[in-house]
């Protein structure tokens, strides 16, 4: 390494290597001090990176640093161009919310001794990793960090590897992360070969000068990075891991870490420049079905976290569907449609991290204070919990994409994109988008269902079960103070949008290589419905004010109307079940549902019970019967391993006979 | 500026007016003589003068929710064209805007119905979110298939659909209007969706909602429902009347037919049964039928031959 290092780009490296090493230096620390000791660091590395981010950002220029470790790993190329830099700020900020978050949460384990010096580590290696993958632009080195990234995260989903089915779920994660990084390796082994060079940059003269390529290419790339992304169908990991995880990783793991597959898919665009039809078209529908795929299991959920996940998927989708709705607008040549899309792409990707984080954080104050993550048990905790019951109230407005907050941003330029993309006068394009623009309306209908169930179920009402009624007091501030300062940060991109559009242009310059004006109609757009929403936000908050004042001293308290029943209990309440079932009814079709029920028998009846559980279908009729399948082809082979010493020879002596006749023939 | 206070007036006033109509009418069909088509008005008045019952069991939500009802239903209309064809906010893709806030102030009437505990309430959430889910793609389906026809992409393509659409111009304007008119029928929770009138809380939709809300808030819960009523039968007159017209002549034709509306939810209430509710999904299924002829209309005349 003795290459000169621009001093942004020290600023950077620093950042990253600090960050790095303090989950080892943690190792000295005294048990309490040492998730203290992580967040100050990550604070610091926070600091250090998002600074050469946003001058790349605004600039709109490139930093480059060429490392030589000796070897094939000669003239590593790290480039903070605007893309990674934009990613480099939603993860080293989000990661730093989620590090001081775990200072709460950790705390329970640390009082009960649980080893979790080995956590730390992993966790500041995620990070690390995941900064060092969005700026790494050579082929060999981004699979080691890709690597390192999904092996560090299955480390830290299995914190808690005692509980059997954590370990399951684990297990899983690994195995699709494997299965997914296949494909990647075989993209870039590809283009390699092609290229000649392992660096992303000689890439774009071989994808760029065969269509047919570039499409294989794309294929590959979208299987690998989709897997990662969460992309219907390889979504199947998700909802499994992060449920499994503790809270503040699956806020990582779910807010940034599935990004950074959207980053592959937005890099090897970027490389491609113009996109060929079939893809635009390709992503668009997949984007469409995974949304709604996701939204729809989200509804039959009653796991918090394992809900959360699924939306995830649909805010995948989201992303995808603006990703679908750029590349349209650029094979056609539509510039504002392409702005209007990326941006709105993009600015999810910020977007859904940000309240993602937030409602993942909530989720896991809810767990530590209840020690369940059964909606049905709960209730009534915005009466003990408030801060942490608001704090996901604004989180899942703004999941919802409902105003003024940032999920509306984002869709608004994802709708605007597509509406402005139909004067496009092409039958496909015309079909293709309305379906896209009816698709998202349902997702955001059946998203507003979904979250008006969790909310109210788990925040309203009355207690369910003692779990809900026990919980005396709310969080701590370690905990409560990220979550502000994400909720105050949805409110603020939702309020002044046209600020952070300003920041969104370089990086879908880079998106579109520079290939297509942009105008600034968006800007102009935004600036209207920021003061609108300013407006509407000061006079809603005006009112609540004025009617605390008004109505001091008119209210009277009384029972709830139980229509003339006035001994109405905890029980007797609407559940997520039955919240959810007029809708699911219609869809039935779509869910294998698997019923678990004791009828009351006889005229006294003892025990009786009901519980339904809804499998996911891909789950249930893709991959359960591929891994059948794969059991009973490999079963074929077990006779092979008979534990014979002399045949185990035989077989190594078969094999080297078989290499000898072979390279004789050829 | 005079139109759009005149706008401001009509936003103020005609919502009152038209639920003033609809009972009116009903009372006509009932062969009584009815109460004033300003009752509405005096209705609103008393409620915002007394004083509350709250619940026990409910939070802050249930507090500031009919105060976002109320905001969200004012700033919706910002964004629609009402009596002289211009919205006042008229931005591209603000169909968008229109549509989303006025799906926060569900949002908020939803989990207001579930701070109560109530499982009347729960039901009637529940029954409301779940139509809400159909609807909404139908209506995004038939104003961008209009959009798509007139390659204008703010709400002033509802006035431009005959100089676009030729001989498919009529047949546009009829499916599209009688799609918006369902939606009305469904959020505005009509017959033979919802009876507003009655008296059983098993079978309400959306006045189950609101049976913990009094005084000025359930004031407020009205009025934001009427003035929803209102957005709707708005972009029906824009969709009816051609962008050539003479201002004022809109504004009266717009009025006309909003007053037009109101009878004719009159007269169905008056004439039909309310549906049993577990057909209602079939009901509200029509509306994307609808919708979808409107797509398959604009695709034709655009690309067929």
């Amino acid at each position: 390494m003795k290459a000169e290092l621009g001093i942004f780009m020290k600023f950077y490296f620093i950042g990253v290597l600090l960050l790095f090493l303090s989950g080892f230096v943690a190792l000295m620390f005294n048990k309490k001090l040492k998730v203290p000791f992580i967040s100050v660091a990550s604070v610091i590395s926070a600091i250090l990176c998002t600074i050469p981010a946003f001058n790349a950002l605004f600039k709109g220029e490139n930093l480059v640093q060429t490392l030589n470790f000796g070897g094939v790993f000669n003239g590593i190329n790290f480039v903070i161009d605007p893309l990674s830099a934009f990613f480099i700020v939603v993860i080293s900020i989000m990661s730093c919310c989620a590090i001081i978050y775990a200072n709460g949460y950790l705390k329970h384990y640390i009082e009960i001794g649980k080893n979790f010096c080995p956590h730390l580590i992993f966790l500041t290696s995620l990070v690390t990793s995941m900064l060092l993958v969005v700026t790494c632009q050579n082929a060999l080195m981004f699979l080691i960090c890709w690597e390192i990234m999904s092996l560090s995260s299955f480390f830290l989903v299995i914190f808690e590897h005692e509980k059997k089915e954590i370990l399951k779920a684990g297990i899983k994660y690994l195995v699709f992360m494997h299965v997914s990084v296949i494909f990647i390796i075989l993209a870039f082994a590809a283009l390699s070969i092609e290229a000649g060079s392992f660096d992303f940059a000689a890439f774009t003269q071989v994808l760029q000068n065969n269509e047919q390529f570039a499409n294989i290419i794309f294929l590959l790339a979208f299987i690998g990075f989709g897997t990662k992304a969460g992309f219907v169908p390889f979504h199947n990991w998700l909802p499994d891991a992060h449920p499994a995880a503790p809270s503040h990783v699956s806020a990582i793991m779910s807010g940034i870490m599935i990004k950074t597959g959207i980053y592959g898919i937005l890099r090897i665009l970027a490389l491609i420049a113009i996109p060929s039809k079939i893809i635009a078209f390709g992503v668009l529908i997949i984007s469409v079905i995974s949304a709604l795929y996701g939204v729809l299991y989200a509804i039959t959920q009653h796991d918090l976290k394992r809900l959360l996940a699924y939306h995830s998927i649909e805010n995948i989708g989201i992303i995808g569907i603006g990703i679908g709705v750029g590349m349209i607008g650029l094979t056609y040549g539509s510039g504002l449609v392409a702005l209007c899309g990326f941006a709105g792409a993009i600015l999810h990707v910020l977007n859904h991290s940000i309240f993602k984080q937030l409602l993942f954080l909530s989720a896991g104050s809810v767990y530590t204070k209840t020690h369940t993550r059964d909606v049905e048990i709960l209730g009534g905790l915005i009466k003990s919990m408030p801060a942490t019951a608001i704090l996901f109230l604004i989180g899942s407005v703004a999941i919802c994409g409902l105003p003024p907050f940032n999920g509306f941003i984002s869709e608004f330029l994802v709708y605007a994109g597509m509406l402005k993309g139909l004067a496009i006068n092409n039958f496909f394009v015309i079909l293709a988008l309305i379906f896209a623009i009816a698709g998202l309306a349902l997702v955001g209908t059946m998203a507003i269902l979904c979250f008006t169930k969790v909310f109210s179920i788990v925040f309203l009402g009355m207690p369910r079960s003692d779990k809900a009624s026990n919980v005396t007091e709310d969080t701590g501030l370690s905990m409560i103070i990220p979550m502000s300062f994400l909720a105050i940060l949805t409110l603020l991109i939702g309020l002044c949008p046209q600020f952070v559009f300003n920041m969104l242009k370089a990086p879908v310059e880079v998106l579109s290589s520079h290939a297509i004006e942009f105008s600034n109609a968006p800007t102009d757009i935004l600036q209207q419905i920021s003061i609108f929403a300013l407006l509407f936000f000061g006079i809603v908050v005006g009112l609540c004010v004025l009617k605390c004042i008004l109505c001091k001293g008119k209210i009277q308290f009384h029972e709830t109307w139980g229509c003339g029943y006035d001994r109405p209990n905890n029980r007797m309440q609407y559940s997520a079940s039955s919240y959810a079932s007029p809708f699911l009814s219609m869809l039935k079709p779509l869910f294998k549902k698997i019923f678990d029920v004791e009828k009351p028998k006889k005229l006294f009846p003892k025990s009786a019970h009901f519980s339904l559980h809804i499998d996911d279908i891909e789950e249930a009729y893709i991959i359960n019967p591929l891994i059948k399948f794969d059991e009973w082809f490999l079963s074929k082979f077990e006779k092979m391993q008979s534990g014979n010493l002399q045949s185990y020879m035989k077989y190594g002596l078969i094999f080297l006979v078989l290499i000898i006749i072979g390279c004789l023939i050829f | 500026m005079l139109t759009q206070i005149l706008n401001l007036i009509i936003l103020l006033f005609v919502p009152f007016l038209m639920m003033g109509i609809i009972k009116k009418t009903k009372a006509f069909w009932a062969g009584k003589k009815g109460a004033s088509v300003f009752q509405p008005i005096f209705d609103f008045v008393r409620l915002i003068k007394k004083d509350f019952v709250i619940s026990n069991t409910t939070s802050v939500v249930f507090k500031i929710t009919p105060i976002i009802s109320i905001a969200t239903a004012i700033a919706a209309a910002l964004f629609v064209p009402l009596a002289f064809g211009k919205a006042v906010i008229n931005i591209p893709a603000g169909i968008i805007v229109f549509a989303y806030t006025l799906g926060l102030g569900k949002f908020f009437a939803l989990i207001s119905a579930m701070d109560t505990g109530s499982s009347f309430e729960g039901m009637g959430a529940s029954r409301e979110a779940s139509f809400t889910t159909i609807v909404e793609p139908a209506f995004f389906t038939v104003i961008a298939s209009i959009m798509a026809l007139t390659g204008n992409y703010t709400f002033d393509s509802l006035t431009q659909i005959l100089d676009n659409a030729g001989n498919y111009g009529v047949l546009i304007i009829i499916f599209a209007v009688v799609a918006l008119f369902l939606m009305i029928l469904i959020e505005g929770s009509r017959v033979p969706v919802d009876d507003p009138a009655t008296h059983l809380e098993l079978t309400m939709i959306h006045e189950v909602m609101i049976l913990d809300n009094s005084g000025s808030d359930l004031a407020l819960i009205m009025w934001a429902n009427s003035i929803k009523m209102f957005l709707i039968s708005s972009l029906i007159a824009n969709i009816l009347l051609p962008q050539t017209l003479e201002t004022y002549t809109f504004a009266g034709l717009y009025l006309l037919i909003m007053f037009a509306i109101s009878v004719i939810i009159g007269t169905i209430e008056s004439g039909m049964a309310r549906i049993r509710m577990s057909h209602v999904f079939e009901f509200v299924f029509i509306m994307s039928s609808l919708a979808l002829v409107v797509l398959s209309l604009v695709v034709a005349r655009m690309f067929g031959g």
